[in-house]
């Protein structure tokens, strides 16, 4: 055979390394994006800016040590030492830095407070805040290219990894990534949410439920955004690693030189094309389906509202008694108001819209895709729960709906087939009268070359109709071809085949469903260019 | 895998209802959009997928056969990954598969040669070609679509007999014979002056005219040599610690002896009782006697197809067929054991004036007594116990 050898060059694995490193590195900006947004809207007074950029700063600390961490054994005195000497730079790296950022007085404070053992103070909760962002950011830094690791980019891991026998329900490393990345992603359109939302007017109301008030434009979106495409850039980076470890651990060979291009070209491709569809579809509220949608969750909500707020006020009012008993005074005097019951929900308020055109087009989009997730969601309810579906076989009501089902599919399929047949003839009558009609009424400014084959066999029928004509042997509108075809070969006996031969064509091309190709017309076209010639002859003779 | 987007999905569904829209809109319009893609991509470029095997179906025993596939995308969608895989029978080549992957642009082919050797006589199925792609995000899985095996056929070895003593009362044929009982009038030897109690109707008149003495033509005994064999491939009538090898001896000299009687113009016939791969009920049907090179070729595809089968006995299979076989049929059967079922058998068949010759393949330590009983009946058997044991039929005849 003449297999050629699995070829992983070093230069590939470097560029996979570089552009995946890259990416996760863009992914963990998006997240902190986010994070930095979320902050400055719910903690004004922290310093949101200093914050992510610190988390940036261990991000690419983790990305650049990671290699050698790794190669530490776990829970080993040298693993031990390098983790807390960088932990411990970590952190005092974040006091100092958010203790500078207050100015210079007070960063002198904090290092004389810190060197008389004054660790209240040092332990602030920006601090303390900052450093478990900074914990959690490792760890997903980490998580990423441990996985990479594990797809493909080390290949001692990614071979070692074989899932035994024994091993088979293991997830595959990919797929953990696709997990990772989505999971990650649910995060940051919930963090995202959150930038956009006015706390301060949304929680003013005591009691109740709160009503949501949105800020503008945050920023945070476009993070949310980015971090989806990168993750769809490194979802394809990672298949293809997934890819080329399985081929490895299989020998097979990949014998096309250029694939890890042509990847790399068609996910750009794709995600360009994604980005430019995207951008192009509507993304404001249609005919009421986000007032819909805000309407039930609204209510959902409320519902949970109102009986968090039953619980704690049956607990206080509980509290309240115990303390009246063992005379002290309660913790809250009468001045708590009772949950209020939630409304039910009236008709949506829909949004005017300028265009009825593109309401309507949105309104299509957005039922559609809901229609096709609650679908695409049940389909995949059922096959991963074979149960289920061999419960709804089982079931008579389910094969009293497939015989139903077949049954009205059955009668469509006649329908649709009569109605498509009852147009096409319909339109082949209306088309063949037209066509007659003008070809007689306009000879002259015909285009024969223009027509399809089967209007050109009319145009030639039609041709030795009026032919015919001139030289006395006109058609009455009673004859059929075949009565015309035997009539006209009594005056031109020499051309009795060829008229036979257009005759039968010309019925064939009317009447029959056949597909007519172009080199019949041009056959025909031969034979009706005998009979003209046998026509003129006769002139001529006459 | 695709399952995954669902809380994805149902979130940014929520965040959207709460915001109107917005970004969130867009989000699932990104998500749901590089989903539905990428399944839509990878199903219809795997539809679009065509692929063709080329190999020359019949081989000899030694040959290499050359296989060329040919793979081609019809669509203009590419195919980031094709993987393919190809089973190949373990007999004829090392590592029993042939698999690659390669990359197909739109409207892309790609061409790919490997060999097998026909190392062993058989019916072996090339492929089924199994091929796979997915999509380039890696959101499901990889779809798999499997075409069809082809087969090839090996034929088995045939040893080149140049004398095989053949018994046969089928007078006036082609072959030349020794004794004058078989006198063929088409065949004038020479001519020898009249004795009395000559045929009149065999003088020749003008010679004798020219001599002046009466001439009377001699002529040249001939046989007809119709020859059916009948090839036992029932697994317990062979010796079970020598069983594969007796039972391909027992085709080789099937093959050999077939090969030889269409070499001698002659007509031979074959009865198989194994399991026929591509016979509807497994079992092979009885070729009747033929001549000619191509009805050579059927009976080696046959005996390249046949494989031994269990609870095939031999006897009621001859019973049925030899009533179907003219007389001076000569009946060759080869078998790796006998016993007296099948020698009544054979007498019996002799009786009714076919011949019989039994040729016992393999190793068998029950076979003098079969022997002796078939010499007991003037049955001839031959010993074949290995390949080697067939040069007897390799010499030239002395009898020539």
């Amino acid at each position: 055979m003449n297999q050629r050898p699995v070829s992983t060059s070093a230069g590939n694995k470097r560029a996979f390394r570089f552009v995946s490193y890259g990416l996760v590195f863009l992914l963990m900006a998006c997240v902190l994006m986010a994070l930095g947004a979320l902050m400055q809207n719910v903690l004004p007074g922290w310093h949101a800016g200093i914050i992510t950029g610190l988390l940036l700063f261990i991000v690419i600390d983790r990305l650049y040590t990671y290699g050698q961490l790794k190669s530490m054994t776990p829970l080993g005195r040298e693993w031990v030492t390098a983790h807390a000497a960088q932990w411990i730079g970590i952190a005092l790296l974040i006091r100092f830095l958010l203790a500078y950022v207050n100015g210079l007085d007070s960063f002198l404070r904090d290092l004389s407070g810190f060197a008389r053992g004054d660790l209240v103070r040092f332990f602030s909760p920006e601090f303390i805040i900052t450093f478990l962002l900074a914990l959690l950011i490792w760890g997903l830094t980490a998580q990423f290219l441990a996985l990479l690791d594990e797809i493909g980019l080390d290949v001692e891991v990614a071979l070692h990894d074989d899932p035994g026998p024994i091993q088979m329900d293991i997830i595959p490393a990919h797929q953990r990534l696709v997990n990772l990345i989505l999971s990650l992603g649910i995060g940051l359109v919930i963090l995202t949410a959150l930038t956009r939302l006015n706390f301060r007017a949304t929680f003013s109301t005591p009691v109740g439920i709160p009503s949501l008030e949105w800020n503008r434009f945050s920023g945070a979106e476009a993070g949310a955004l980015l971090y989806f495409v990168f993750g769809l850039a490194l979802l394809s980076l990672s298949r293809l690693m997934s890819l080329q470890t399985h081929w490895g651990r299989l020998r097979i060979p990949v014998t096309s030189d250029n694939l890890t291009r042509q990847w790399g070209i068609y996910s750009l491709l794709l995600l360009f094309l994604l980005a430019v569809v995207v951008s192009l579809l509507p993304a404001g509220d249609s005919f009421g389906f986000f007032s819909v949608l805000e309407t039930l969750f609204g209510f959902l909500i409320g519902i949970f509202v109102f009986l968090s707020q039953l619980v704690i006020t049956i607990v206080i009012l509980l509290l309240s008694l115990l303390m009246l008993m063992l005379g002290k005074a309660p913790p809250l005097r009468g001045g708590s108001l009772p949950p209020l019951f939630p409304t039910l929900p009236t008709e949506p308020v829909v949004p005017p819209d300028s265009s009825a055109f593109l309401a309507l087009l949105r309104s299509i989009l957005l039922w559609g895709s809901l229609l096709a997730i609650i679908v695409f969601a049940f389909i995949h309810f059922v096959r991963q729960h074979d149960s289920i579906l061999a419960g709804l076989r089982r079931s008579r009501i389910t094969n009293w709906l497939i015989l139903a089902w077949q049954w009205l599919y059955r009668n469509a399929e006649q329908t649709g087939a009569n109605l498509s047949r009852a147009i096409i003839d319909g339109w082949q009558s209306i088309v063949a009268r037209l066509e007659a009609k003008r070809l007689l009424t306009r000879p002259g400014f015909l285009s024969v070359r223009s027509l399809d084959p089967r209007r050109r066999i009319y145009f030639f029928y039609l041709a030795m109709i009026r032919r015919g004509g001139d030289q006395g042997v006109a058609r009455k509108p009673s004859q059929t071809p075949a009565e015309f075809a035997v009539q006209l070969e009594k005056a031109v006996p020499e051309a009795g085949d060829d008229i036979d031969s257009l005759t039968q064509a010309f019925i064939e091309a009317r009447y029959s469903r056949q597909e007519v190709d172009s080199g019949k017309a041009d056959r025909v076209k031969a034979i009706w260019d005998r009979i003209r010639r046998a026509l003129q002859n006769k002139a001529k003779s006459n | 895998m695709s399952g995954s987007f669902l809380p994805l999905i149902v979130v940014l569904l929520v965040i959207a209802a709460f915001m109107r829209g917005d970004f969130a809109l867009t989000l699932i319009y990104l998500v749901i959009g590089s989903l539905v893609a990428g399944l839509w991509w990878s199903n219809r470029a795997l539809g679009q997928v065509q692929t063709r095997r080329r190999f020359s179906t019949h081989a000899f025993l030694g040959e290499r056969i050359k296989i060329n596939l040919h793979v081609k995308n019809n669509g203009w969608l590419p195919l980031p990954w094709l993987e393919l895989r190809e089973v190949l029978p373990v007999a004829l080549v090392g590592p029993n598969r042939f698999q690659s992957v390669i990359h197909l642009g739109p409207r892309g082919e790609a061409n790919f040669e490997y060999s097998v050797d026909a190392r062993k006589r058989g019916y072996y199925p090339i492929g089924p070609l199994s091929f796979s792609t997915g999509d380039i995000l890696g959101l499901r899985d990889s779809l798999q679509v499997e075409t069809q095996a082809e087969h090839l056929v090996v034929y088995p070895k045939i040893i080149p007999f140049t004398s095989v003593e053949i018994p046969s009362y089928s007078p006036q044929g082609t072959l030349r014979h020794r004794l004058p009982l078989f006198e063929d009038p088409t065949r004038v030897f020479g001519k020898r002056g009249y004795t009395s109690g000559d045929s009149l109707r065999r003088i020749d008149w003008k010679s004798s005219a020219s001599s002046g003495q009466l001439q009377v033509k001699v002529f040249e005994p001939s046989i007809a040599l119709e020859t059916f064999v009948i090839l036992n491939l029932n697994a317990e009538d062979y010796y079970y610690r020598s069983r594969i090898d007796s039972t391909e001896l027992a085709i080789v000299i099937a093959a050999s002896i077939s090969n030889w009687i269409v070499n001698k113009k002659q007509m031979v016939g074959m009865l198989v009782n194994g399991r026929d791969p591509l016979a509807s009920d497994g079992k092979p049907q009885a070729i009747p006697p033929r001549k000619e090179k191509r009805h050579l070729i059927r009976l080696l595809e046959a005996l390249a197809r046949v494989e031994t089968a269990e609870n095939s006995p031999l006897v009621p299979l001859i019973q049925q067929q030899r009533y179907q076989l003219p007389w001076g049929t000569t009946l060759i059967v080869i078998t790796g054991r006998g016993d007296d079922r099948l020698i009544d058998e054979l007498y019996q068949a002799r009786r009714w004036g076919q011949n019989a010759v039994l040729i016992l393949a393999g190793r068998d330590i029950a076979e003098e007594p079969i022997r002796h009983r078939a010499k007991t009946f003037g049955l001839p058997v031959f010993s074949i116990a290995t390949e080697s044991d067939l040069n007897i039929w390799m010499q030239e005849s002395k009898h020539r």
